[in-house]
């Protein structure tokens, strides 16, 4: 048992990991094929995520339901809005327009999600404006530098921006493409080193704390 | 409570009401300020300007609802390019609550070009397996995607004519409003499969992926609903993202107004606080 719930997995890792790692070299026709063959099961894999994924979602919000937690109503929302959207898609076959005419999925879709998601995008721009004004001081030397960089760039990105200070589209572009460029690389360059480290670390079993119950 | 202090506890809801009105006002009353057409954008738009009639032209529109505002826009604008320019259409999504959004925007588009389904575009829709469904249209397009987003088989399909694969792609535009998204599009995609990528995506993002551009990785980037008003004015439509500039420049007026007020009551407290203590001790 403990060959099939330890050893089996670890050795399935190590050989997939190392196989891949040498297809992504060999322009081989059985090599292609591999790929697809492969990256046709990550799609399968990935749909067999969503459904356990939602799967979870509705215990989590089953206990809270039943154990009337603080905010349960919330959860009963999003069973009645799940629900009801599983129910009228399927109806539907999943289709949101038959010859240009929206079906009952596709008006919970425009009318529903459409608006929400659009509500919940458009509202982050107060808070940010509220929480800009609350805590965006110059209390230290670099919360200045930060500050005077912030205020160009959002002056080079609007045309007012640019009318009243002609100068700030040129100094917020060269922001953006040296000074920003440049540190983000090295933070890229940094979590790739650690993601290829890591990967290392699954393939060969130093690392397994993705099997279940941390390292051993 | 001193008046710098009653200042710095402002109620946040006069912010939103400023904010609100910034909003408002310059989308009721527009003033339509000229709008500079940065490096970044001109990439795609020349890029797309200089491809042959005919040419496969894929489209990723990797966004949701909720990133509507910025990559709507977008999407209109560079679908409008390429249906002007005679392009074959691949569109599709890397994510699921996105599908019904690209669907709406290239049928009103093809619609007003008056391009035909399945013989100028063609809509893939959606398909689970993320960053894997890229790898696999790398080696099959049809395995990947067998029948596109109205059921119909994608193999056969006049627009699809002599492409099996992303390799038969000339030119890729993903709008991605976070992972799976351009940089999914680049690492598992151009990078193997050695067609040219361009990027547009929401302000937030945009940052990120300068290094990706500076490098040449993407050969463009339309950032955030400046870049779709910069699109905009290059092909000569101008749409929601230049009557949205108006606003935009408003915004960011009064928030770095705000931003100014609160640093200067805040170094006001700061000089009171200490003549206070010297005067102490």
């Amino acid at each position: 048992m403990i060959f099939l719930r330890r050893q089996l997995p670890l050795l399935i890792t190590m050989i997939t990991g190392l196989v891949m790692a040498a297809q992504y070299y060999v322009p081989h026709p059985a090599s292609e094929q591999l790929l697809t063959t492969v990256t046709k099961w990550l799609q399968i894999i990935g749909g067999f995520a969503l459904v356990l994924g939602i799967t979870s979602l509705f215990h989590v919000h089953a206990a809270k339901i039943r154990r009337k937690e603080a905010g349960w109503a919330y959860s009963l929302v999003l069973y009645v809005g799940m629900l009801g959207t599983v129910i009228v898609g399927l109806w539907n076959n999943g289709k949101e327009s038959i010859d240009g005419a929206l079906t009952s999925f596709g008006w919970v879709y425009s009318y529903t999600l459409v608006p929400l998601q659009g509500t919940m995008f458009a509202i982050l721009a107060f808070f940010i404006a509220s929480a800009a004004y609350r805590s965006f001081r110059a209390r230290s030397r670099e919360a200045a530098v930060l500050l005077v960089a912030a205020v160009i760039v959002m002056m080079g990105r609007v045309p007012l921006g640019e009318y009243i200070l002609p100068l700030s589209g040129d100094l917020s572009s060269w922001i953006l493409n040296v000074l920003n460029a440049s540190v983000r690389r090295a933070i890229l360059i940094g979590v790739s080193l650690g993601a290829v480290a890591l990967s290392f670390k699954i393939i060969f079993g130093v690392e397994r704390s993705y099997l279940g119950g941390g390292k051993e | 409570m001193t008046f710098a202090e009653r200042m710095l506890r402002i109620d946040r809801r006069i912010i939103f009401l400023v904010i609100g009105l910034c909003t408002l006002v310059p989308l009721l009353f527009p003033v339509g300020l000229p709008i500079k057409i940065s490096s970044e954008v001109r990439g795609v738009y020349d890029y797309i300007e200089g491809l042959p009639e005919g040419s496969v032209f894929l489209l990723s529109l990797d966004f949701d609802p909720a990133s509507k505002p910025e990559l709507y826009p977008q999407a209109i604008s560079i679908l409008r390019h390429a249906f002007k320019k005679n392009l074959r259409v691949v569109a599709m999504t890397l994510w699921v609550s996105g599908t019904g959004l690209a669907d709406q925007i290239l049928t009103q588009t093809a619609k007003e070009a008056g391009k035909e389904n399945g013989k100028d575009y063609v809509f893939l829709g959606w398909s689970p397996g993320g960053s894997a469904v890229i790898l696999n249209m790398g080696q099959d397009l049809y395995n990947a995607f067998p029948a596109d987003y109205g059921g119909k088989a994608t193999k056969g399909l006049p627009v699809l004519a002599g492409v099996q694969n992303l390799r038969d792609v000339t030119y890729a535009v993903s709008l991605g409003a976070g992972n799976p998204g351009v940089e999914a599009w680049y690492v598992f995609g151009k990078d193997k499969y050695k067609f040219e990528l361009g990027g547009g995506c929401t302000g937030v993002i945009a940052p990120g992926l300068y290094p990706l551009l500076r490098s040449g990785q993407i050969n463009g980037l339309i950032g955030g609903l400046r870049g779709a008003a910069e699109y905009e004015t290059l092909i000569g439509q101008k749409g929601k993202a230049v009557a949205g500039m108006d606003a935009q420049s408003a915004t960011h007026l009064a928030i770095i107004v705000l931003v100014a007020i609160c640093n200067i009551f805040y170094f006001s407290l700061r000089r009171q606080q200490r003549r206070q203590d010297g005067m102490g001790s």
